[in-house]
């Protein structure tokens, strides 16, 4: 039978005292980027919070994602956000294998029908069901069975959430994201190759509170975790404005922890945390270690024109174009001088 | 493919073609326009050296007109170096002109670059002003000036709003940003911005042409 | 801090993240002497370059008082040297950091004792103290045997 202890319950079970589940709810807000005064709120709610069955399909993916999550190790915030879920089913993480784990699959499907949580990382593909199969059945298929009595669904990672590298220029496996398959159920987007584990804990602990979707933006991602640009909360900003560069890798620039505009920085038009949350438990992030963003949670990313071509770098055509362009110019012009010289004559012969 | 995606790339190449064609076949529909052969004895060999004289000089009024013109003047030459400035000095351009020409340059703090950026404005207002004040400008100015001006003043005032903001995303400013300069550069060679060119041109063929009958240039 | 060094570069301080900071520090105490209202100020949330936060914290300084509370995991709660500005630092069972916040208030809400928490010790206590009667001892070590 499935648990329906509350949240508060199995704090209270372990012996937690009222002062430690308020530091729980405490890094909860702050781990949900909500403002403090928010606590007795989150407090009321995770009190009262119930553990939602999850299951979790992997597609195709490389399994960062899952390993991302689990660098954060239990007992943290984020373990303890585990404990109160469900896991179900986890390819990388159960226990069962083969067939044994299909029937796990199922009779999670069936005894929390309408409520259970579905997260995906990695993309499907449709142009040859064969491409990934788990089981026997295709990706695709297993995909729509599972989410059909499911209360929401959170595609983990850009793979998941907008096809990543496997649809990435030429796609040959006609990978596509969640959301495109997914069209009859709310689909959470947590984009990022991987996402940052505390930013998918932190999701799932918004779940858990609020009992609904957090508020998403254009591409169906939480605006609490992807609300800003990596630029407009980035340590090396007043460098950026104060036009100090990184003119290269390790030159001197570099060394002092200027901008990383001119090295191909995609903060500018990338919305993720990791400028604020940061990475290994708040160690540092990509653009701290000296390399410039890549954009990782944004749409074809791994398409955007280089990872070290400066965002004001256009995608202008070839030099071929260019001088086709200026051959053309020249002739008109040519063709426009003759006809004019032409008249001329005759205006000077009448003349 | 969204707004900024068709922004850096389809528009931009379009204009960019567009630009580079239209400028090539307007100066060369004028340079290889026939001249009236000059049948006279040239009393200096009018060339260059002429050309290049009258192309410099004649960026100073002449010293009877100088009190009349003095404010047109001076609001026109800030404006281009306003412009030059934000252009070819603010450093996301200039990595932008790298990725174009492969060289780069320096360039200045952003703040500076803004604070004449909004100052350029501020005079591209004030000369918009002045032609439709002055009953003479008013009468002679066409579409073309008029349109001119919008398409100079809109990329700066475009760009000048990406880092204010006002609440709107970064993306779709900058993708009006770069659409704005698409505009600019397909209407560039066709109307009174094509004098970038023709502004040596013609100073230089009056320079050539008067040093050749010995005039004082 | 966390368990990882973080690995010392020549790489200067920028004052760029700190100052803002502690204006708004500033105007949170002139708000807690006018109106007796608190601030907390999440640092999670707030970039700094490499080494600002430790810049931020020596600033801060230590003041008088330094509570420690063991509960899921070891936190620090102290008072700096500018009186009613604390320092709180929360961490796991792991010494990982889940929190770090800076309250300007008379006493951050975490120190209170909390309502359940008395609830279930007055409960306890009532517990022994019945338990402590002389033909009932259950072999409670440490009861104070009654006069």
């Amino acid at each position: 039978m499935k648990d329906i202890l509350t949240l508060g319950e199995i704090l209270q079970a372990r012996g937690v005292s009222r002062r430690g589940f308020l530091k729980y709810c405490s890094a909860t807000a702050s781990l949900l980027a909500l403002p403090p005064a928010l606590v007795p709120q989150i407090a009321n709610a995770l009190e009262q919070a119930r553990r939602p069955s999850v299951i979790w399909l992997s597609f195709q993916e490389c399994t960062g994602c899952t390993e991302s999550l689990t660098r954060s190790s239990s007992p943290t915030v984020e373990g303890l956000i585990f404990d109160s879920i469900s896991l179900d089913y986890h390819h990388t993480l159960q226990a069962a294998a083969g067939e044994a784990a299909e029937a796990a699959r199922h009779a999670a499907m069936e005894e929390n029908k309408g409520n259970y949580l579905v997260l995906v990382d990695g993309s499907i593909p449709l142009g040859n069901p064969g491409y990934s199969t788990i089981a026997g059945m295709s990706n695709l298929d297993m995909l729509m069975e599972t989410v059909e009595g499911a209360a929401a669904v959170v595609a983990i990672g850009s793979c998941a959430a907008f096809g990543g590298i496997p649809g990435a220029n030429p796609n040959p496996t006609g990978a596509v994201s969640v959301r495109d398959l997914v069209k009859d159920k709310p689909v959470i987007n947590v984009p990022g190759c991987p996402p940052i584990p505390m930013v998918i804990t932190g999701v799932l602990a918004q779940f858990l509170t609020f009992g609904q979707l957090p508020e998403l933006d254009r591409h169906g991602r939480p605006m609490a975790f992807f609300g800003q640009t990596i630029h407009d909360r980035c340590y090396r900003r007043p460098f950026y404005e104060q036009g100090k560069f990184a003119e290269t890798f390790d030159d001197e620039g570099a060394r002092k922890g200027w901008c990383l505009f001119k090295l191909g920085c995609k903060g500018p038009i990338t919305y993720n945390a990791c400028a604020t949350m940061k990475w290994n438990d708040g160690t540092s992030f990509p653009i701290e270690a000296g390399h410039p963003c890549l954009g990782c949670s944004e749409p074809g990313f791994w398409d955007k024109g280089g990872f070290y071509n400066a965002v004001s770098t256009g995608d202008v055509g070839s030099g071929k174009a260019f001088a086709g362009a200026a051959v053309a110019g020249v002739a008109m012009g040519a063709a426009a001088a003759a006809m004019a010289r032409a008249r001329q004559k005759k205006t000077m012969k009448e003349a | 493919m969204d707004l900024l995606e068709f922004a850096r790339g389809p528009a931009l190449q379009v204009a960019l073609y567009i630009f580079i064609a239209g400028s090539l076949w307007r100066v060369f529909g004028v340079l290889m326009l026939q001249r009236k052969p000059d049948h006279s004895e040239a009393r200096k060999s009018g060339g260059m050296g002429g050309a290049l004289k009258v192309i410099y000089t004649r960026a100073f009024t002449a010293p009877a007109f100088k009190k009349a013109t003095i404010y047109p003047k001076v609001l026109g030459y800030a404006l281009h170096v306003g412009f030059f400035a934000v252009v070819f000095l603010f450093i996301p351009h200039v990595v932008f002109f790298k990725g174009l020409f492969g060289v780069s340059w320096p360039g200045l703090p952003n703040n500076v670059i803004y604070f004449i950026g909004v100052i350029t404005v501020g005079l591209g207002i004030a000369i918009l002003i002045r032609r439709l004040t002055n009953p003479v400008l008013k009468l002679i100015s066409n579409f073309d000036d008029y349109f001119s001006w919008f398409v100079t003043l809109l990329p700066l005032v475009t760009g000048l709003i990406i880092p204010i903001r006002f609440g709107i995303r970064y993306e779709t400013l900058l993708a009006i940003h770069i659409l704005s300069i698409a505009l600019l550069l397909i209407w560039f060679p066709f109307g009174k911005l094509a004098h970038t060119y023709f502004v040596f041109i013609s100073r230089g063929t009056t320079g050539a042409t008067l040093e050749r009958r010995g005039a004082k240039t | 801090m966390s368990n990882i060094d973080p690995v010392s570069s020549p790489i200067p301080y920028t004052r760029g993240n700190i100052e803002p900071i502690l204006h708004e520090v500033i105007h949170a105490l002139d708000r807690l002497l006018e109106t007796d209202e608190p601030t907390v100020i999440d640092l999670a949330s707030l970039p700094f370059a490499p080494g600002e936060l430790d810049q931020l914290e020596e600033y801060l300084g230590t003041g008088e008082l330094t509570a420690e509370l063991n509960a899921l995991g070891r936190s620090r709660i102290r008072e700096t040297i500018y009186p009613g500005v604390w320092w709180l630092e929360h961490r796991n069972t792991e010494g990982d950091i889940v929190g770090r916040y800076i309250e300007i208030t008379r006493a951050p809400a975490i120190l209170m004792s909390q309502d359940a928490d008395i609830g279930a010790g007055r409960a306890l206590l009532g517990d022994k103290l019945e338990n402590a009667d002389p033909g009932n001892d259950n072999g409670a070590d440490n009861e104070p045997r009654p006069n």
